[in-house]
């Protein structure tokens, strides 16, 4: 290292502010095991099997689809409703991961295209209905065109939008076929996101081994710091995007029909699904165990609150305009964006502060 | 950033004024006293509230404003005194002030369809503030343009001819303005995070400030498409120097800081391998000591400050600094804080955000 320690290059740190030596002083310092053993339990108990599982939801969200083109009727319109749902719920588990290769090239976007404050989504979808443009009927061809008309918001739409009863009056509807090609689309970004995790010497390696020849992280503290990243920006996304979006409190304005999955009602369900996902990913790390013994209680704090959550989210009525309508609904959701507030706070001061991120996590994250 | 421009000690206590000295406490009054510098910087208070201070040399904690969230960088304005704090993006609000409490704070939002990026400058006069913004429908950034004599009213935006816009400063003479844009795509409905990582287009721009007309842009070469340009600030001689934080590989060695004059190409910094290894290849916060040719970075992410010649670049000096935050001139070398409440030889019971501004 190099050390002029002439008056006029003075660094305004006294040398007890200064740490020794020559390495790095990362905020966050922790033993590799312990690291490593975190991160895999993080990736091959949580993020591959997130990812297979969505995967296979979303096969059979696509089989259920042409299983109604082939035959319309009431008792497989409800079917590929409901694989919809299970489909959408799968994904709001593992769709609190928002780093890696779901946000390159459009991943994320291919398969749910929100906030969509403009309607851009809607717009496409309906030209594309109204102009029965067979271009889309193909999930090959759909996977080249506009990110707002590939994914989940899309295939609502023709499930349980207007004109959605065209469904069950005729065999091979475009419109059945347009959905069948969305289904089929997400099935083709899942099982690239699933190859790209399942690859024994790609990212799972990348994610469960820092080093300084890793290309992620340079040291576990990186690791952990951007693990917990997925927790605080899940818990972040939850409040500020699938929450507020609507309803901000009881005093200020509501936009119910902009809450993701209003349609078809499975708002809560989608926000019970990104819960579960906080919940699972916390507890199948074991981040717990980085912590001080002292420490650890905020862990089980968090987990205590998200159960919470996910048990009101599903007494909060389906019905968004009611659910923003009722004065005891409302108290609900009130709760809900405490909660998430709490949660929030938790992982952010109470976790990042124990591995030492002295300000917390967000506020650690530079700019 | 310090621009030579700013009063000293002794320039700053008499444009306070007594009655803004007699509202002080004793220590506050004595830590003012006995500084040669002093300095204002966004923190965190224990209770999770967001202020700025004014902190003397040493890093005494000399006065505080509350503010209605968390900052990020802030300029001053030695001509008329006026400070301003950004929001922190994607943040609405701005909040001009008098560190010495002769005037109250200005509260100025940023218009519909644009938020603060956290960065701006005032014009030498200080009569326009130019502040870095996001047209987040567009995705570009602008930069807004407020007059200072008029309670900082909004009267025009320039197109910042890039993405991600995010520190910004202004020539000495006021002619350019110089900006740094990250390449960085972001939109307020997902909150902070980064949506090209794998596509970004960090720039450094220089603008008539007049007329807002292009008149440099150096797009950073393919093979450092992944550095976003976020820091900025001017040598002695116009030299701009900037600094960078790599989203490419961790184990890269990419170019961390550098520096262009109005003509000419980019130039980058060799920092030893070493170095860029310390600064966890993040530079946080950037800043020249004009007088003794000095610029100062620093790294959270890495937990470093190291200080170049700002002639050649060459590494003069390097420490470890954990959760390093803000880097400022100083009467010799620079003043550094931390997030963990470190400021200069003083340890504060607050988080120091990201950058420092220097008053006087």
């Amino acid at each position: 290292m190099r050390k002029l320690c002439t008056a006029g290059l003075i660094l305004m740190l006294p040398m007890a502010a200064l740490a020794q030596g020559t390495d790095t002083a990362p905020s966050v310092d922790l033993p590799p095991a312990a690291v490593t053993k975190v991160m895999t339990a993080a990736v091959d108990g949580f993020i591959r099997p997130g990812y297979d599982a969505f995967q296979a939801s979303a096969e059979t969200m696509t089989a259920k689809m042409k299983t109604l083109c082939e035959a319309p009727s009431k008792a497989n319109y409800e079917a590929a409703k409901s694989a919809f749902r299970e489909a959408a719920v799968s994904w709001a588990h593992i769709e609190i991961v928002r780093v890696g290769p779901i946000i390159e090239q459009n991943r994320f976007e291919r398969i749910l295209f929100y906030p969509d404050r403009k309607g851009t989504g809607l717009k496409q979808v309906q030209a594309a209905l109204s102009k029965a443009d067979e271009t889309v009927t193909d999930p090959v061809a759909l996977g080249t065109r506009s990110v707002a008309m590939q994914g989940f918001g899309a295939l609502e739409y023709v499930l349980s939008g207007t004109g959605s009863e065209e469904l069950l009056k005729a065999k091979d509807s475009f419109r059945c076929r347009y959905g069948a090609a969305v289904a089929g689309n997400i099935v083709n970004v899942a099982k690239e996101i699933a190859d790209i995790w399942d690859a024994p010497d790609g990212i799972q390696k990348t994610w469960e081994q820092p080093g300084p020849d890793n290309t992620a992280f340079r040291n576990g503290g990186e690791a952990i710091t951007v693990l917990l990243g997925i927790l605080v920006h899940g818990a972040e996304a939850i409040r500020d995007q699938r929450i507020e979006t609507f309803y901000k409190g009881a005093d200020k304005a509501k936009f119910p029909k902009q809450a993701l999955f209003w349609r078809s009602e499975n708002t809560w369900a989608s926000i019970m699904g990104n819960l579960e996902g906080l919940s699972a990913l916390l507890d199948k790390s074991g981040m717990a165990e980085l912590l001080p013994e002292k420490d650890r209680p905020v862990v089980a704090a968090t987990q205590a609150k998200l159960k919470s959550m996910i048990a009101l989210s599903g007494k909060i009525t389906p019905d968004l305009e009611k659910a923003v309508g009722d004065a005891g609904e409302r108290k609900k959701l009130d709760t809900l964006l405490a909660d998430g507030k709490d949660v929030i706070s938790k992982l952010n001061d109470g976790y990042g502060g124990a591995i030492g991120l002295s300000s917390g996590f967000s506020f650690a994250d530079g700019d | 950033m310090w621009r030579g421009e700013t009063i000293d000690r002794r320039g700053f206590l008499k444009a306070a004024g007594i009655s803004f000295t007699a509202a002080l406490f004793p220590r506050s009054l004595m830590a003012l006293e006995r500084a040669d510098a002093v300095y204002a910087s966004g923190f965190r208070a224990p209770d999770g509230s967001f202020g700025i201070a004014t902190v003397s040399e040493r890093g005494e904690i000399i006065d505080r404003v509350a503010l209605p969230a968390r900052a990020h960088g802030m300029a001053y304005s030695a001509a008329t005194g006026h400070a301003v704090a950004f929001a922190r993006r994607p943040g609405t609000f701005a909040m001009i002030f008098d560190p010495s409490k002769q005037t109250e704070p200005i509260v100025i939002t940023s218009p519909e369809g644009r938020h603060f990026y956290g960065h701006g400058h005032f014009s030498p006069d200080g009569r326009l503030l130019y502040a870095s913004e996001n047209d987040f429908d567009g995705n570009r950034g602008m930069i807004g343009i407020y007059d200072a004599r008029d309670r900082f009213r909004r009267v025009g935006e320039f197109d910042a001819h890039g993405i991600g816009t995010h520190d910004m400063t202004v020539s000495d003479d006021g002619r350019l303005l110089v900006i740094a844009n990250g390449g960085i795509e972001t939109h307020p409905d997902f909150g902070r995070t980064k949506l090209n990582l794998d596509r970004m287009e960090p720039s450094l721009v220089l603008m008539d400030a007049k007329t807002g007309s292009l008149m440099q842009r150096h797009d950073l070469p393919a093979s450092l498409r992944q550095l976003s340009t976020r820091h900025l600030d001017i040598a002695e001689n116009g030299r701009v120097w900037f600094a960078g934080q790599w989203e490419g590989a961790r184990n890269a060695l990419p170019p961390l800081a550098g520096w262009f004059e109005k003509g000419e190409d980019l130039s980058f910094a060799s920092l030893p391998e070493e170095t860029t290894v310390r600064l966890g290849n993040y530079v946080g916060a950037i800043a020249v000591n004009r007088r003794e040719g000095l610029v100062g970075l620093t790294s959270p992410v890495g937990g470093a400050a190291v200080i170049l010649d700002a002639k050649i670049g060459a590494v003069l000096r390097e420490e470890t600094v954990r959760e390093a935050a803000g880097v400022a001139p100083a009467a010799h070398g620079v003043a550094v804080s931390s997030y963990n409440g470190q400021f200069n030889q003083t340890r504060s019971k607050v988080a120091w955000d990201q950058h420092i501004v220097r008053l006087g």
